[in-house]
This record gives C-alpha cells, sequence and structure tokens, in this order.
C-alpha cells in the first residue's frame, strides 16, 4: 500500500497523462504466475517492495528497503530510439544499520533506455540501473550496490504468493478503479550478505515483498497513510494499513491481510483492527516530519495485541530537496500477545504524509 | 661615497636631464615585454585551457567511454547494470546554429532523467520534467541564458543540414564564461542528429578505490574491443599537447620582439657610459670602487627594464585583448573549436613580466656596465677626451660570427624533440647572434665603400654621415643590428606564411577538381564534421549535366594520444578526376584501387610525420566492436588539418560504422554542362536542408581567408616587432645628436647650414636604415628558411614548398625603410636647432 509514495513523488515531476489510456484496477482480475511477478504496462503505476529484517551470526542486526517502482508516462509509438521515454523508473534504497544506529539512503530515476531498467518476464528480472532481482530456480536473488553498501541475497519464499484484498482488487477509496492489484511474499527466507563501510556480513533472516499495479491515484480527502508489514514468530503475517483523512479521521477503506502458518490468507475490513500511534515520535531534522514510532495494534477477531516499536528512530528516506515526498519506513520489532500467549516478531512500518500532505490527483 | 648618492649623480641626473631619449628606451622595453605578455596572456585564454566547448556539465567524471562513430547503446545499458558503485552519464555532443544570430553554440544531449538537477545547472525547481522531456510532439530543449530566450519561447536551431523550431523548456543558469549551450534529453538529440542507437561519449565516475588503473582495467574487461576507455579530460590533454609546439612557435616569435629591446637597452647604457666616463673617473678618484660603478649602471638598467615592465605588464594587457581574438580564429582553425576564457593577469604574470623585464635590461647592460667599472681615475683628469671610441674587434666578431653560423647550420640538421624543435630554435638564435657578430665588418666594409660614392651623389654631408658612422662603429652595429633583426623577423615570418599560402595555392588547384562542394550551413571548424541528408547525393548524382558525386565523411578521434581526423570516402565513381598528390608520385586512380580492396589506409604528410607512420606500416583503429588493422598503402599532401587525416573507402568505413550520412559532397560537371545549370538543379534539390554550395573558385576564395585568418597573429607580432625597432631607432638617433652636440656645433660654427645639418642627420637614418634592410633581410632570408624546413617542419609536418612573396617582402622593407627614415627627423630638427655660439663656449 504504497501507492502515494509514488504518486506523491510523480506530480511533482510531472503533469499526469490522463488515466483513460490505462487499465484499471477491477474486480475478478484472474492473477497467473510468473506472469504477474514482473511487468504490466496497461497499468500506469506498478511497484515491487522488498523489505526484510536480518541478523548476522554475531547478532548484528539489519533492516533493508528495495523498491522498484515504475509510472507510464506515454504509450505514443513513433520513430523511437531507445530513449524515448515510456515509463519512467524510481528506485529507493536503504540499509537500517539496526544495531550500528545508522540509516542509509540513496533513490535513482531511470528510463528504460537500452537496459537501464525494467522488469521483463523473458529475463525475469526487475531491475534499476545495477539494483536488482533476479529470478533463479523460484528463488529470487536481490543484489543492490550503493556508494556506502551493498545488498547480496538469496530469498526464497516459504508461502505461495498472497492476493490483497477482495475478487483480486485491493479497494482504496469509492469508485470503480479506485483500486489496486496486490501481491505479497509474505515470507521470503533470506541469506546472504551485506558490505557496509568495507566489512562483509553474513546475514540471514526474512524479508517480505509487495507488488501492486494500478491507474487510479490517491483521493484528494485523503492525506496519508500508515503501513505494516508484521512476520511473528508463529510462522503468521499480518498486512494492514491505515488511511488517513486530511481531518485526521480514519478512511473506511483502511484494510488488511492476516495469513496463517499454512499461508491461507483473511482480508480484514477497517473494523477489524486497530492501530494507535503512541507517544513516542521521532522528529526529523531534514524534513521536519513528526512521525509517531511506536503503535499498538488489536485484532480481536484474532485475539492479537501487538506493540510495535522500532530500535532506530531515524529511518525516514528523505527526498533531497522536496520535503512531501518524504516518508519513514523501517525496520521495527513486534511483542505481543495472542490470545493470551506470547507473541513476537519483526516487520516493516511506513508512514507518508507527516512532512506535509501528499498531494492526490486532483490538487495538482 | 654612498651608493645612492652615486646612483643620483651617475645616472638619474643625466636621465632627467634627457627625458624624451629615457621615455624612448622605456618604451621599447615596455614594447618587448608587452608582446611576450600579451601573447602568454592571450595564449592561455584562446588555449590555454584547451577545452573544446563541447566539455561543459561534464561533472566530475574519472573516466569516459568513446568509439569512432559513436558508442552503441546497449554499451551503457551494460555499464549502468555493473555491480560497481559507478555514475554512468552518457552524451550526444554536437554543434548547433542558433538561426537569430548565426551563432554556433555546443549542443549536449544528457539523459535528463538519470541526470542528477545539480550536473545540470538547473535549480531543483525548475528541473526538467519528466513528461517535458518525454514530450515527443513538442522537441524540448534547455538553453543557455546567453541565447536570449526564456521558457515557453520557441527557437530555430540548425542541426546538421536541418532547420528545426525547438521549445524552451528551461534556462539553464550561466556558469560564467560559457559560451551558450543547447541541452536536449538523449533521445531528443540522437532524432535530431539521425544519431539513433549511439552516443558520443560516456562519462563514468568510479569510486576512489580501489584505484583509477584498477577500474580501467575492470571496466575494459566488460567493453567490446572498439569501444575505448580512458582518463575524462584526456581529450583536453590531446588538446593541449597538440597545441604546444604551436604555442612554442608563437612564444618564440615573441622573444624575438625582446631581442629587438635588449639590442636597445645595450645600445642606450653604452652610450650611457660613454658619455659619463668623466664623471666615472671623477667619481672612482673621488673613491668609489669598480663594483659601484658597475651597480650603478646595472641600477640604470634595472630602472629601465622595472618601469619598462610595469608599463609592458599594462600595455600587454591591452595587446592580450586584442591578441585573443586573433589567436582564438587561428586555434579554431587548425585545432579545436574553443571558447576564449577571460583574461587573468595573475600575480605570477606580473611577476614574470617584471622579470623578463629587468633580466632583459640586465643581460643586455651586463657588458657595458663591466666596460664603465673599468675605467681608470685617471681617465677623468684627461681632458678633452671626450668621445670614446669604442674598440671593436671586427675581424674577431666576424670569425665569432662564422663560427656561430656554423654551429647554427649544424643545429638545424637535428631532430626535434618530443615534437619539438628545439634545435631549431637553437639554430635561428645562432643564426641571429651570428649576423650580429656580423654586423661592424659589414657596416665598415659597407661604409668605406660607399663613403666616396655618397660624397658624389649626395654631397659633403652625405660623405660626413658615413664617415660618422663608421667612426662610431660599435654604436652603430648595435643600431642596425636592432633593426635587422626586427626585420629579419618581418622577413622570415612573411617569407614563411607567403610561401606556406602559395603552396596551399598550389595544392589547392591540384587538388580541387571538382565542380561543386556542398557542406552544412554554420562555421566551418576543424573538429566538427556535420552531415548531409545521405539520400541527398543519390538524388544530385542522378541530376542531368552531373558526371558524378564523391561523398565524404569526417570523424574526430584520438590516434596514440593525439588528436586526428578520420574520414571516409568515395573511391569509385567520379573520384578519379581528383588528383591527390601522393608522396609516391602514385596516380589517385592506382591508390584507390588499393584504398577498395581491403583494410587500407592513405594518411596525410601531418599524420604520418606526427606518428612516424610510412607506406606499408600497419595502423589500427578502434572501429565499431573491433579493432581494426589498416594497412598505410601511401601518404598524401595535405595542408588542411594540422593534426592530420586517416582517410579510408567509404564502403569500407560502412561495414563498420553503419551511418551513411556524409558531412560533405563534391560534384562533377559533366563536359558540355552549365556548372551554373547544374548548380541552380543542386539547390532545387537541397531546398529545406541548410547547406553550403561552393563553387571551385568560391571554395578556394574561402581557404585562402580561412588561411589568412589563421595566421592573422603573425602579421600582427611582425608589426610590433617593427615597430620596437622604429621607437628604438629614433631613440638612437637623438643620443646620437645629443652626443655629438660638440661636434655638430662646431660645424654649425664651421658655417655648416642648418639644412646640412638636418641633411647629415636623415643621411645617417638613412643609412642605418639600408644597413638594416641588407643584414636583416640576410638573416631573415635564413630564418626563413629555418621555419620552413626545420621548426614548421618538425613542428606540423608540413611540406611547404620556398616561394618569395616578392610584393610583401618588397613593401615591409620599403615601410621600414621609410619608417627610419622618418624617424631620424626629430632628432635632425634637434641637431639643426642647436645654437653653435653656445656648443662652443662649453668648450
Amino acid at each position: 500500500m504504497r501507492n502515494k509514495v509514488l504518486a506523491a513523488l510523480l506530480l511533482l515531476l510531472f503533469a499526469v497523462s490522463s488515466p483513460a489510456q490505462y487499465q484499471l484496477a477491477v474486480p475478478g482480475y484472474q492473477y497467473q504466475f510468473p506472469r504477474d511477478y514482473f511487468n504490466h504496462p496497461d497499468y500506469r503505476t506498478e511497484w515491487w517492495y522488498y523489505t526484510g529484517n536480518l541478523t548476522s551470526a554475531d547478532g548484528h542486526k539489519f533492516g533493508y528497503e528495495l523498491t522498484f517502482f515504475r509510472e507510464a508516462v506515454s504509450r505514443s509509438q513513433g520513430n523511437n530510439t531507445d530513449w524515448d521515454i515510456q515509463d519512467l523508473y524510481l528506485a529507493h534504497l536503504a540499509l537500517s544499520d539496526v544495531s550500528g544506529g545508522h540509516f542509509y539512503h540513496t533513490e535513482r530515476f531511470n528510463r528504460s533506455g537500452p537496459g537501464l531498467a525494467g522488469a521483463s518476464q523473458p529475463l525475469e528480472k526487475v531491475w534499476n540501473g545495477n539494483w536488482e532481482v533476479q529470478w533463479v530456480n523460484g528463488e529470487q536473488h536481490l543484489e543492490a550496490v550503493a556508494a556506502d553498501f551493498a545488498l547480496h541475497f538469496v530469498m526464497s519464499s516459504h508461502k505461495p504468493p498472497v492476493v490483497h484484498g477482495k475478487n483480486g482488487v485491493s479497494q482504496k477509496s469509492a469508485g470503480l478503479g479506485h483500486a489496486s492489484h496486490y501481491i505479497s511474499f509474505t515470507r521470503l527466507l533470506t541469506t546472504g550478505s551485506i558490505d557496509l563501510n568495507g566489512k562483509t556480513h553474513r546475514v540471514e533472516g526474512t524479508s517480505w515483498m509487495d507488488h501492486e499495479f494500478f491507474s487510479h491515484r490517491i483521493d484528494e480527502d485523503q492525506s496519508g497513510w500508515d503501513w505494516l508489514s508484521l512476520q511473528l514468530d508463529d510462522n503468521t503475517e499480518l498486512m494492514l494499513y491505515r488511511l488517513r483523512h486530511r481531518d485526521g479521521s480514519v478512511d473506511p477503506f483502511s484494510s488488511g491481510t492476516y495469513v496463517d502458518a499454512k499461508g491461507k490468507s483473511t482480508f480484514l475490513s477497517s473494523t477489524d483492527f486497530t492501530m494507535q500511534a503512541g507517544a513516542e515520535t521521532y522528529t526529523s531534522p531534514s524534513t521536519h516530519g513528526v512521525y509517531p514510532i511506536a503503535w499498538r495494534v488489536a485484532i480481536p477477531s484474532l485475539g492479537m495485541d501487538l506493540q510495535i516499536r522500532t530500535a532506530l528512530r531515524s529511518q525516514e528516506m528523505a527526498i533531497a530537496g522536496i520535503a512531501s515526498l518524504s516518508y519513514w519506513e523501517g525496520a521495527i520489532t513486534i511483542s505481543g500477545t495472542r490470545s493470551g500467549a506470547a507473541s513476537n516478531g519483526v516487520g516493516y512500518l511506513e508512514m507518508t504524509g507527516y512532512a506535509r500532505p501528499v498531494d492526490s490527483d486532483r490538487r495538482k | 661615497m654612498s651608493r645612492l648618492r652615486l646612483f643620483y649623480r651617475l645616472i638619474l641626473r643625466p636621465l632627467h636631464r634627457e627625458p624624451l631619449r629615457t621615455f624612448l628606451v622605456v618604451l621599447a622595453v615596455a614594447l618587448g615585454v608587452a608582446v611576450v605578455l600579451a601573447l602568454e596572456l592571450a595564449g592561455d585564454a584562446a588555449a590555454g585551457s584547451f577545452r573544446s566547448s563541447i566539455e561543459t556539465l561534464t561533472g566530475d567524471a574519472d573516466l569516459e567511454v568513446t568509439a569512432i562513430g559513436g558508442v552503441p547503446d546497449e554499451v551503457i545499458g551494460k555499464l549502468a547494470t555493473l555491480p560497481y558503485s559507478i555514475t554512468v552519464r552518457p552524451r550526444i555532443e554536437d554543434y548547433a546554429v542558433v538561426k537569430a544570430t548565426g551563432q554556433t553554440v555546443p549542443l549536449v544531449g544528457l539523459d535528463l532523467i538519470a541526470e542528477h538537477p545539480e550536473n545540470l545547472n538547473l535549480d531543483r525547481q525548475n528541473s526538467a520534467k519528466a513528461d517535458e522531456i518525454a514530450d515527443t510532439a513538442n522537441q524540448g530543449v534547455w538553453i543557455s541564458q546567453r541565447l536570449g530566450a526564456k521558457a515557453g519561447d520557441k527557437i530555430r536551431l540548425q542541426i546538421n543540414d536541418q532547420t528545426n523550431e525547438y521549445l524552451v523548456r528551461g534556462v539553464l543558469k550561466d556558469s560564467g564564461d560559457s559560451g551558450g549551450l543547447v541541452l536536449m534529453d538523449i533521445a531528443t538529440a540522437q532524432r535530431a542528429l539521425h544519431r539513433l542507437g549511439r552516443v558520443d561519449r560516456v562519462l563514468l565516475k568510479v569510486p576512489s578505490t580501489p584505484s583509477l588503473e584498477e577500474w580501467e582495467q575492470r571496466l575494459r574487461a566488460v567493453l567490446p574491443a572498439g569501444v575505448e576507455l580512458r582518463r575524462e579530460g584526456s581529450q583536453t590533454d590531446e588538446n593541449r599537447r597538440m597545441l604546444s609546439a604551436f604555442r612554442w612557435n608563437l612564444r618564440i616569435l615573441s622573444y624575438v620582439a625582446l631581442v629587438v629591446g635588449a639590442f636597445l637597452i645595450f645600445n642606450t647604457i653604452s652610450v650611457s657610459v660613454v658619455r659619463r666616463r668623466p664623471e666615472i673617473g671623477i667619481v672612482r678618484a673621488l673613491g668609489a670602487s669598480r663594483s659601484d660603478v658597475l651597480t650603478a649602471f646595472l641600477g640604470e638598467a634595472a630602472c629601465f627594464g622595472f618601469i619598462g615592465g610595469l608599463l609592458g605588464i599594462l600595455s600587454g594587457r591591452l595587446l592580450a585583448s586584442g591578441a585573443v581574438g586573433l589567436l582564438g580564429a587561428t586555434v579554431d582553425n587548425l585545432y579545436v573549436s574553443s571558447r576564449p576564457a577571460p583574461i587573468e593577469l595573475t600575480p605570477g604574470t606580473i611577476l614574470f613580466g617584471l622579470a623578463i623585464g629587468v633580466g632583459m635590461s640586465l643581460a643586455s647592460a651586463a657588458s657595458p656596465a663591466r666596460e664603465a667599472s673599468l675605467v681608470a681615475p685617471i681617465e677623468a683628469m684627461a681632458r678633452g677626451e671626450r668621445e670614446y671610441a669604442a674598440r671593436v674587434h671586427k675581424v674577431r666578431d666576424l670569425w665569432i660570427a662564422v663560427v656561430l653560423a656554423v654551429f647554427g647550420a649544424a643545429a638545424s640538421l637535428a631532430p626535434a624533440i618530443a615534437g619539438k624543435p628545439f634545435f631549431g630554435y637553437a639554430s635561428a638564435l645562432l643564426m641571429i647572434a651570428a649576423c650580429a657578430f656580423a654586423i661592424p665588418a659589414l657596416v665598415s666594409g659597407l661604409t668605406a665603400v660607399s663613403s666616396q660614392l655618397l660624397r658624389r651623389i649626395a654631397g659633403v654631408e652625405a660623405f660626413l654621415a658615413s664617415r660618422s658612422l663608421a667612426a662610431s662603429l660599435r654604436r652603430t652595429s648595435v643600431l642596425v643590428g636592432a633593426l635587422a633583426t626586427a626585420i629579419a623577423m618581418t622577413t622570415s615570418v612573411g617569407i614563411m606564411v607567403g610561401s606556406f599560402r602559395q603552396t596551399v595555392q598550389v595544392w589547392m588547384d591540384n587538388q580541387l577538381t571538382a565542380d561543386l562542394f556542398l557542406r552544412p550551413a554554420g562555421d566551418p571548424a576543424v573538429d566538427r564534421h556535420p552531415t548531409i541528408d545521405p539520400s541527398l547525393a543519390d538524388k544530385i548524382a542522378l541530376l542531368p549535366g552531373v558526371a558524378g558525386v564523391d561523398r565524404f565523411r569526417g570523424y574526430e578521434i584520438s590516434y596514440q594520444g593525439l588528436p586526428a581526423s578520420l574520414g571516409s570516402a568515395d573511391t569509385v565513381g567520379a573520384h578519379d578526376l581528383e588528383k591527390i598528390q601522393f608522396l609516391s608520385g602514385r596516380r589517385t586512380s592506382v591508390v584507390n584501387a588499393e584504398l577498395r580492396s581491403g583494410a587500407n589506409a592513405v594518411v596525410s604528410e601531418p599524420f604520418a610525420n606526427k606518428h612516424h607512420v610510412r607506406a606499408g606500416d600497419v595502423i589500427t583503429l578502434p572501429l565499431g566492436a573491433a579493432q581494426v588493422p589498416f594497412r598505410v598503402v601511401d601518404i598524401f599532401y595535405d595542408y588542411g588539418s594540422e593534426k592530420g587525416f586517416i582517410v579510408v573507402d567509404r564502403s569500407i568505413m560502412l561495414r563498420y560504422v553503419p551511418d551513411p550520412a556524409p558531412s560533405n559532397l563534391a560534384v562533377y560537371v559533366a563536359t558540355g554542362s552549365s556548372v551554373d545549370q547544374v548548380r541552380a538543379e543542386v539547390e532545387k534539390i537541397a531546398s529545406g536542408h541548410n547547406l553550403m554550395i561552393f563553387t571551385n573558385r568560391n571554395l578556394r576564395t574561402e581557404a585562402i581567408r580561412i588561411f589568412d585568418r589563421t595566421f592573422a597573429i603573425t602579421y600582427a607580432l611582425e608589426v610590433v616587432a617593427v615597430t620596437v625597432a622604429i621607437i628604438g631607432i629614433a631613440g638612437a638617433l637623438l643620443a646620437l645628436v645629443i652626443d655629438r652636440r660638440r661636434e655638430l656645433g662646431l660645424l654649425r660654427f664651421l658655417g655648416a647650414a642648418v639644412s646640412q645639418i638636418r641633411k647629415l642627420i636623415l643621411v645617417e637614418a638613412g643609412l642605418i636604415g639600408l644597413l638594416a634592410n641588407l643584414a636583416g633581410l640576410a638573416l631573415g632570408i635564413v630564418l626563413s628558411l629555418l621555419l620552413i624546413f626545420v621548426i614548421n617542419k618538425q613542428s606540423f609536418g608540413w611540406t611547404i614548398q620556398f616561394h618569395w612573396p616578392i610584393a610583401v617582402l618588397l613593401s615591409a622593407l620599403t615601410l621600414v625603410y621609410v619608417a627610419t627614415v622618418l624617424a631620424g627627423f626629430y632628432p635632425a630638427r634637434v641637431a639643426a636647432r642647436l645654437d653653435p655660439i653656445e656648443v662652443v663656449h662649453e668648450e
């Protein structure tokens, strides 16, 4: 549920092409894999979102985020060069050195160009420059090189992909097509290494992958959202998002998904759960955004009461020069109870619209 | 006696008494310094950075990837996905003509999506937006402020042979010295230039560890063979290397002006020593030591040098403003499209100016000052010994001259060192020195012969003038030497440039046999090869009255660390009409057949000389994806480009670089058809393309015009050198008059008329001019031979046929002669105004 990040980012970059020429996410979509792991050029916006919590043998904790965005710019055909812009590819890469108390992040923009970026089923690859996820025999190989660090992971999914929402769509607001097609790998067993400051850390842990594609943008009265991916020790996962209105209220289209240990998923509507921000906040020195970094999640139907905390406060993806596009995305730890028994885990938290309300389609 | 008082008494007082003379000496030093400094400053500004004007928005790249004909797009994809933290920035580089102003400006195409806005001189707020970049209906451009348009305006740009309208999407912040820039997205640029699938350069920024060498190795390993990886700025280094010979030659030329100044200082100090002999005697008798006297006279020279140096720095700065344009034209025509940087007068340059001013003065005053220090106190008592006949060992000097000349001749046979003719320069200096030593013999010999003759022709005044010159042989020799050096410089450069011009003309007459020549409109430049729509050549070939069309395509390449041009030319069809002159003397058709038959090439003479390539050698060129070995089958004469040409057959070239667009067309009109008619037809077909069509005659005129523009700086230098010499002559004659007050006064007392005195001085001036012309012409011819066959050949590799530019020589010599006589007018007036009674009374 990160469409707003991208929507906002792109709005600042260009006037949006008419959504009419793109396919809307409507109920009844038939998912097909591996086709749906890759590109959907008929939809305007698409992304692949990898996050994870990893630990080295000596106990050093890391979190990471690697995101590939695709935004359609033009579908006109003509006297084409390799460089004609059909889509704009953005990517965000972040490393949270949780034990070291440091957050590294970087971004890049590309067009598909002569193989600069893309998501290709024939190549079984999603990439932006030298940040890539390559499928090899059902495993996903993540490679990303930045100035300060590099990630080398192999990920194998413990569970089949989860389709969020109802009838193949994750509805974001009222209206046909105000929705996305949204799938996740909720438990990717991850091994590999992290190069940081000249040192290589052998790590293992779990990752989470979100893949969404759609053509409709955020509604005017929605000001931002809070999103959670939770991987609990009992081999279950939760995805929850809360859409916020400008007046501070919570949008009824907020929703979530519960994935049980066998991989079976259950839709959670906004009435099925509560997400409450705690008192602890983090104030960004660069964007002055004030982020609540402690949360309480309650899902009565599952008997869950969970406390969300982070060991690293400064996990803001600050977009240089554009405060309103910045967001907080970071590794979190979970402690709480499920039906009276202790329930712990790790996950990722995303919070947007705190630095400034995110712009919407009609307000550009 | 304190040194300061001594200095005042011996030096300052006399100087103060003769302000005009002092002024002239200072002026001569100032001009010498000014010329050297002006050329240094202008050279730095016009060519010092040696950066091509295309080197803009390059950021802080470490390495660059280039390929002849362009780097294939796939290479960029490959580089961008390597598992290294490197920045990959592809660029399209060319030039566009702004139609509104006719200005040619760099055109740069960048990946505006991936580029960091800070690299683009764009604010993030105004940064290029993706939909503007992607908009193919309106071709967007971002332009520098200097071009005067604002966002939203339309701007008409000629790119290659096409003019189109572009939409100004934004204005770049001007970065100070940029002379205008058009920025496009890479897609727009590829389309505008018909360069689909290729970029001109890829800039790379690599991490600081491991070493750059290590990075070069790693990256080279993944690049195709025809693609070159080198340090960013290599082009600049190559330009610098290429231009260094040119700058050395200019520098040496400017030092000749300094030599002229040195002669004059030498003369002035010598005269002072002579005139102040009694005072020297007195101060010595009063206890001043030899070194005191030496210091005083050196001090005088240092003063001249210092004040002249200061004035020289100021006027050098002024002259530089003028020279930078001339130099810029030369650099543009011969080397690289550059953009003059602002002229910078740094503390270093100021010190340099003062150092050469003072240094030159001290060096030239050393010998007369030493002589002054040798004056014995007793001489002061010997009244009546007021004129001092400097001892001149003219026979010994003549021998020295012969030895110097022999050494000079020997030096001229030595080869170049690192592409620079240092022995050639040494030879020229030795020849100048030889001439200086030979002059006393020349003066005494010629005056001895001429005095009786002059007496008969021009009367007793002329006889007296001649004898007086011979009597003060040393002073006369110095004057003649100064003027002769200036004349020699003028003559030699005149002969060299004239010979070159004539050679080029003859070469063009032989070479340019086509009737019409076409190239894209815009200022021509040696390092730009804008292209013509490839279909045009075929259309023209089908016109009635056209016997054939030859296509030529030029590329700028780097060969063994130096810039060079690579051309592909038609070797079938009308080409046989073209008579290219080969060193082997073989017929064009024979060589063409060899070119067609495989990976063969011909190279131009400058290329062959620069890279020591001979017929039969193999040169390897990175083309397309491969390193292609070409056998050099012959070497052709060429005067169009100093960096040198490699020419291969068009069909062979197309195999490696599949870009069919030619940069030049030569059209042959069938015998019996009218050139005008064909031209009109060609113009009709070419309408819609921005082309320039030259007839054979137009092209030659144009070529000569460019030639003259290229050598304008040398003409300017000559004018300055001669001006320095003439000022020197005026000063020296004035000194002569002042020195000979007694003699001239006596002549008047004895009944000489005012007009006779005036005539006497004018004849002396005329004689000096004549002697200087004779010596200067002789030296000039020797120097011109050195310039043509040693210095030029070793610096640039051109074979120039020696040719007498009679008209230029005659007019230059006449001018100098007239100027010398005119320089005698003021001293003549001073002499004529002497009051005989007063003068004799002083006795």
